[in-house]
This record gives structure tokens, sequence and C-alpha cells, in this order.
């Protein structure tokens, strides 16, 4: 798919000058659609009256909405916080292929470890997406640093986002306010929709919504926890049980 | 008053049930990057769970809100979000385009019933 040998010309701009370009390169559409993502979960701790700071450090450190929404979300049902922590690790497994998939792009031509882990805790959906578009123009010498700079530009957006969401929230009026909030649970929606590929996506999206208002409050916290392990391992024994047929 | 409702207890709640758990799989793709099969069965069914959980996790937000939401009717919640699904289907697979008929029909839903949070 990607081809090495056509790689760029060399440029031997020094790092600092690739990471600003990353930085640069984070302000777009997919960047813009996510400020206005984390602008929802901004208005969401402020419903859930949950401390501004530490939502803010959930941005930069967890870099995950649907980990922060689990997270965030159960504590105000009063889940209990080492269930939420199996519910975060079970949501945070599809980091781990774009990690795997991604790293080639990002690591360059001389590895170091430290640079592929702070590249690789910037990954999550948009840098993905974006990082798959942009890095190729990259010179290899300069992709760590550049993928570090687009990163961290799409978290200060984003962080700057969650501030604007948790201050708005209160000034707006009701249908506006209310229009904040819904925004994460329909991004999240269509999201869903766009990466379902195969029936056992299809699968897994309709019987882990449909269990989860079954199991709510359940005992310990664990609802998200019976919705996303009953219902993904339901879908991947239906799916392997499937005829095989290719739409 | 209850450990994470202040900063500093949030903040580490954040970290120790947030991050961390979050984290690994970021650090294990790059450790264990080359020699894990993305396409094995294992992680065939880790993928399955992981997006149930998210379908989970929408579900909850729409069916059993907290907050302000609750003051929206539960026909009007859905009818956002399954027109969004609808638009984003429609317009070229846009998001941008899903989440501003969704957000169009929500505001015009929630203006024309008169919901005040």
């Amino acid at each position: 798919m990607l081809s090495p040998q056509v790689s760029p010309p060399l440029d031997t701009a020094p790092p600092a000058r690739w990471f600003a370009r990353g930085m640069r390169g984070a302000v777009s559409t997919p960047g813009l659609v996510l400020v206005a993502t984390f602008i929802g979960f901004g208005g969401l701790l402020h419903d859930l009256a949950f401390p501004i700071g530490a939502g803010l450090l959930s941005t930069l450190l967890i870099w995950a909405l649907p980990a922060q929404v689990i997270l965030i979300g159960g504590l105000a049902t009063g889940a209990s916080p080492p269930a939420l922590a199996v519910a975060v690790c079970l949501s945070g497994v599809r980091l781990l292929p774009m990690v795997v998939s991604l790293m080639p792009l990002m690591r360059g031509p001389r590895p170091r470890l430290g640079w592929e882990l702070l590249c690789a805790h910037f990954v999550a959906m948009t840098l993905w997406v974006e990082g798959f578009r942009l890095l190729p123009k990259v010179a290899p010498e300069g992709r760590p640093a550049y993928a570090a700079g687009l990163g961290l530009g799409l978290t200060l957006l984003s962080m700057a986002g969650t501030a604007i969401g948790f201050y708005l929230t209160g000034a707006l009026p009701g249908p506006l306010a209310v229009a904040l909030l819904l925004l994460t649970p329909i991004s999240f929606a269509i999201l869903l929709v766009r990466n379902a590929r195969q029936a056992v996506d299809w699968l897994a999206i309709g019987l882990g919504a449909a269990i989860s208002p079954l199991v709510a409050n359940s005992p310990g916290g664990l609802d998200l926890f019976w919705a996303g392990v009953g219902g993904g391992t339901l879908a991947f024994f239906i799916a392997r049980h499937l005829p095989r047929q290719r739409a | 008053m209850s450990f994470h409702s202040t900063e500093l207890g949030a903040m580490l709640v954040v970290i120790f049930f947030g991050f961390l758990p979050n984290e690994v799989w970021r650090v294990l793709g790059v450790l264990f990057g080359r020699r894990i099969d993305p396409g094995s069965v294992w992680m065939q069914w880790v993928q399955a769970v992981a997006t149930a959980l998210l379908a989970a996790v929408v579900a909850r937000l729409l069916l059993v809100p907290s907050g302000a939401l609750v003051a929206l009717p539960l026909g009007l919640r859905a009818g956002a979000v399954g027109s969004g699904i609808a638009g984003f289907l429609i317009v070229r697979r846009s998001v941008l385009a899903g989440v501003l008929v969704a957000e169009a029909v929500l505001v015009a839903g929630a203006w024309w019933l008169g919901v005040s949070p």
C-alpha cells in the first residue's frame, strides 16, 4: 500500500521546525470537528458537576473521548472506580491496532523508544486518520517530531474546546445547551456507523446498545462491562456461525 | 461530597482509573507492535467487545440520561441521533454533515417544545 521508495527528498530542517509544522497541521477540518465534540464533552463535565481541572487533565492524559465519557459519566451514576477502570481498559483496546498500523509512518529512519511512546500517546481516531493523510508528505527524518507536533496541536485545541464547553453551557439558552450535551452521543453514533464494515461490527453495535438499558443500575456499577463484554462476545460468536458472505 | 467531586480527588481518579488502563494499549502497541497480528481471532473478539462497549455508552447516554438531557423527550433524543446517521449516509458519508443534521433536528425540536434545562 505505502511504498517507502518514493519518500520525499532529504530535508535537514531541525526537529523543532517539524514539530511546529505538525502543530500547524492540526488546524484542519477534522481538527475542528474534534474541537466541537470536546466542546460537547466540556458541557457534559459541567452538567455532571465534574471539576474542570481534572476534566482538562483527562483530555491531556486519557486523550480518548469514549474512555473519558465512560469514566466521568460512570462516576456521575455512582459506579465504582475499579469497575470503571475495567470498562475504560476494554474501550481502549481499539488503540492497539491503531498504534501498530500507524507506527511505521511515525517512527522515522532512526527509531527511539521515547519518541515512539510520545507519538503513540497521541494516537486516537483523529490523529490516526490525519496521520495517514499527512505523514507520507513529510520527510522521514522529520516524522516523529511532526507527529508529536500534530498530536500536541490537536490535544491543545481539544483542551480549549473542553474549557469553552464547560463555561459556555451555563450561559447558553435551553435548546442550545441541550444541543451541546447531545453532541457526544451524536458523534459517537455516527463514528460507529462509519467504522462498521462487517456483520460482526453491526451485531456488536446492536447488541451493545440493546443490552445497555437492560443492565442499567446492575450491582457494582458493572453495567457497561456486561453490555460490552456480553454484547461483544455474543456478536463475535454469532458472526462466526453466520454463513460466509461478502456484501 | 464524594471523593471525586474535589479537584485533587478527581485528578487522581483520572490518572489511576482513566489514564493508566487506557494508555496501556498504546504502550503495548509500541513494545509488541511488530509481533501482534491485528487479524488474529483474539483481536477480532477484542474489537467486537470494544465496539459493543461504545454502542452501550451511546445507548446509555440516550436512553438513561442524566442532568439536563432528562428534560428532552426520548423520541426527540433518539430522533436527533437517527437523523444524524441518515444525514451522514446521505451526504457523502460526511461526519460533519451528520452532526449538523442531528443538531438542527435537536435544536428545532427543543425550541418547539420549549425545553429549558
